[in-house]
C-alpha cells in the first residue's frame, strides 16, 4: 500500500497546521490527526474500520518542535504503510514516535528557537541602519530560506527513511552551527545597542553626552541582565532614568 | 484614524496571532516585522519600525520550550506600532522617537498580557480535543481533524480586538500630548535610545551565546569607534 504524491503533498501542508488545536495536555495531537487524515483512506481504501483503528492509536498526546512534527509525519506515515502491507506492527508506529518526539523537540528549540531566529531577528536589526524598512524583509528571507528547506527536507527524510532519520540528521552537525548563531546574535545586539545611542543622540546636537550616557546605561543593562534583574526591570528603569536626564538637562 | 484602518489593524494583529503559533510560524509575526508593517497599513513606516526594533530585541532571546510558554513578542508590537502610528495621525505630522518611547513604555506590559491570554485559549482547546474524540468514536475521522482548525478562532478574535483598541485607543492618548510639559517630551524623546540600549543589553543576554560577553565588549568597542570616526568626533 502506498500513499500518492498528492496525498504527501496534502499531508505536508497540514503540518503547517500542527500547532493550530494545542492544549495543555493534547499538546499537538490534534494537529498530528488533522495532518494524518488525508493519509487513512489511501493505505486503507476499502476497510473503514481499520481507518479508524490508525487515526484512534495517534489520540495520544503529542509534542515536538513544530518544524520537526515535518519529520514525525513523515516517519509515521513511512510505518504506517508498512503496517497497511503488513511488513510492520503498530509498536513500530508507536515507538518510533515516543523515541524521537523528545529528541528532535530539544533539536529543534536549540536550533531554531534559540540560535537561528535570534541571530537572523537581531541581524534584521542590524541592518536597519542601511535598509530601513526593507530590513525585515531581509531577515524574513533569510529565515525562512533555512526554516523551510529544512521543514521539507524533515519531511522527505522521515517518509523514506522512517527512523534513520536521526542518522542523517547527525550529519547536519546542527550543535557547531547552533553556537556559531548565537555568537552572531550576540555581536549584531551589540552593534545596535551602540548604533541606537549614536543616532539619536545626533539628532540634537545639545545632547552630546547622550551617546556616551546611554553606552553607559548599555553596560549597567548587561551587567544586571546577567544577574538575573528581570528585563522589564531594566527596561523601564533605563527609560525612566533617561527621561529624567532629558528633562532636567 | 479610520474606521478602516482599525479595522485593517484589527484583522491583521488576529492573523499575526494565528502565524505565530498556530500556523506556519514563518516569523512575520515577529516584532520586528509585525511592527513595520503595522506602521504601513498606519501610513508610519518610521514609526513601526522604531517600536519594532526594540521589541525585537527586548523578546530576541524569548522561545517556547516544551509546555512552557514565553511571553508574546508579537502583541507589544502591533499595539505598540499602531498606537504610535495613531499619534502620529493625531497630529498630521510624522511621529517622533518620543512618541515611539512612549508607546513601547505602554505596550511592553502586553507581552505578559499576551502570554496570560494564550493559557487561557489554551485551556479552552481542551473542549476541541474532546470533540474529537468523540468524533474519533463515533467513526467520523473528518470531524476528529477539523476541530484543529475551529480551535484557531479563539485566537484570532482576542488578539485582532486588543490590537484593534489599542489603535482606537491611540488617537484618543495622544490627543493629550500637545498639553505635556516640554521637558517631559525631551526627556522621552532621550527615553527611547536608553530603551534601545537597554534591550540590545537583554538581547544579548538571549543570544546564548557561552562567550556573548566578550563578542558583545569586542563589537560594541569596534562600532562605537567606527561611529565616531564616521561623524567626525574622533579625538
Amino acid at each position: 500500500m502506498t500513499i500518492p504524491r498528492l496525498t504527501l503533498w496534502r499531508i505536508a501542508a497540514r503540518t503547517l497546521f500542527i500547532q493550530a488545536g494545542f492544549s495543555p495536555e493534547a499538546m499537538q495531537t490534534l494537529g498530528l490527526l488533522y495532518a494524518l487524515e488525508p493519509a487513512w483512506p489511501r493505505l486503507y481504501p476499502d476497510a473503514p474500520e481499520q481507518r479508524l483503528e490508525a487515526m484512534r492509536r495517534h489520540l495520544t498526546p503529542f509534542n515536538t518542535h513544530p518544524y520537526a512534527a515535518a519529520a514525525i509525519v513523515g516517519g509515521i506515515l513511512h510505518y504506517e504503510a508498512k503496517v497497511a502491507r503488513g511488513e510492520a506492527t503498530v509498536d513500530d508506529v508507536a515507538k518510533f514516535k515516543r523515541t524521537l518526539m523528545g529528541p528532535l523537540a530539544a533539536l529543534g528549540d536549540g536550533f531554531f528557537w534559540l540560535s537561528l531566529r535570534p541571530a537572523t531577528g537581531a541581524l534584521g536589526v542590524a541592518l536597519v541602519p542601511w535598509l530601513g524598512w526593507k530590513a525585515p524583509f531581509v531577515f524574513l528571507l533569510t529565515y525562512n530560506l533555512v526554516h523551510l528547506i529544512t521543514r521539507s527536507w524533515l519531511f522527505v527524510a522521515g517518509f523514506r527513511h522512517g527512523s534513520a532519520v536521526v542518522a542523517r540528521l547527525a550529519e547536519l552537525k546542527v550543535p557547531m552551527w547552533s553556537n556559531r548563531l548565537r555568537s552572531l546574535a550576540a555581536a549584531a545586539a551589540s552593534g545596535v545597542g551602540v548604533w541606537l545611542a549614536f543616532r539619536f543622540s545626533e539628532q540634537e546636537s545639545s545632547t552630546r553626552w547622550l551617546g556616551a550616557g546611554c553606552l553607559g546605561l548599555g553596560l549597567v543593562a548587561t551587567w544586571l541582565i546577567e544577574r538575573k534583574v528581570p528585563p522589564l526591570a531594566v527596561l523601564y528603569g533605563a527609560a525612566v532614568l533617561a527621561t529624567v536626564a532629558g528633562a532636567l538637562w | 484614524m479610520t474606521w478602516t484602518q482599525v479595522l485593517l489593524t484589527s484583522v491583521w494583529g488576529g492573523l499575526l496571532a494565528l502565524e505565530r503559533r498556530a500556523f506556519l510560524q514563518a516569523m512575520i509575526s515577529r516584532p520586528l516585522v509585525a511592527g513595520t508593517v503595522t506602521g504601513a497599513l498606519l501610513s508610519d513606516v518610521e514609526a513601526g519600525l522604531g517600536v519594532g526594533v526594540v521589541f525585537e530585541l527586548l523578546h530576541l532571546g524569548g522561545a517556547s520550550l516544551g509546555g512552557a510558554h514565553a511571553d508574546h513578542d508579537t502583541l507589544p508590537a502591533v499595539a505598540g506600532a499602531s498606537l504610535a502610528a495613531s499619534g502620529a495621525l493625531q497630529s498630521g505630522n510624522p511621529s517622533t522617537p518620543a512618541q515611539w518611547a512612549f508607546a513601547i513604555l505602554l505596550c511592553a506590559p502586553f507581552g505578559r498580557a499576551g502570554l496570560l491570554l494564550e493559557n487561557r485559549l489554551d485551556a479552552r482547546a481542551r473542549k476541541y480535543f474532546g470533540r474529537a474524540k468523540d468524533a474519533a468514536e463515533s467513526g467520523n475521522l473528518q470531524r476528529a481533524a477539523r476541530q484543529n482548525l475551529r480551535a484557531m478562532w479563539p485566537q484570532f478574535v482576542f488578539y485582532g480586538l486588543i490590537c484593534g483598541a489599542a489603535a482606537l485607543a491611540g488617537e484618543s492618548i495622544y490627543s493629550l500630548w500637545p498639553r505635556l510639559p516640554e521637558s517631559l517630551l525631551r526627556g522621552l524623546t532621550w527615553a527611547y535610545p536608553a530603551l534601545g540600549v537597554a534591550a540590545a543589553a537583554i538581547a544579548i543576554q538571549g543570544s546564548h551565546a557561552p562567550s556573548r560577553l566578550r563578542i558583545a565588549l569586542g563589537v560594541g568597542v569596534i562600532t562605537a569607534l567606527t561611529l565616531l570616526f564616521m561623524s567626525g568626533r574622533a579625538p
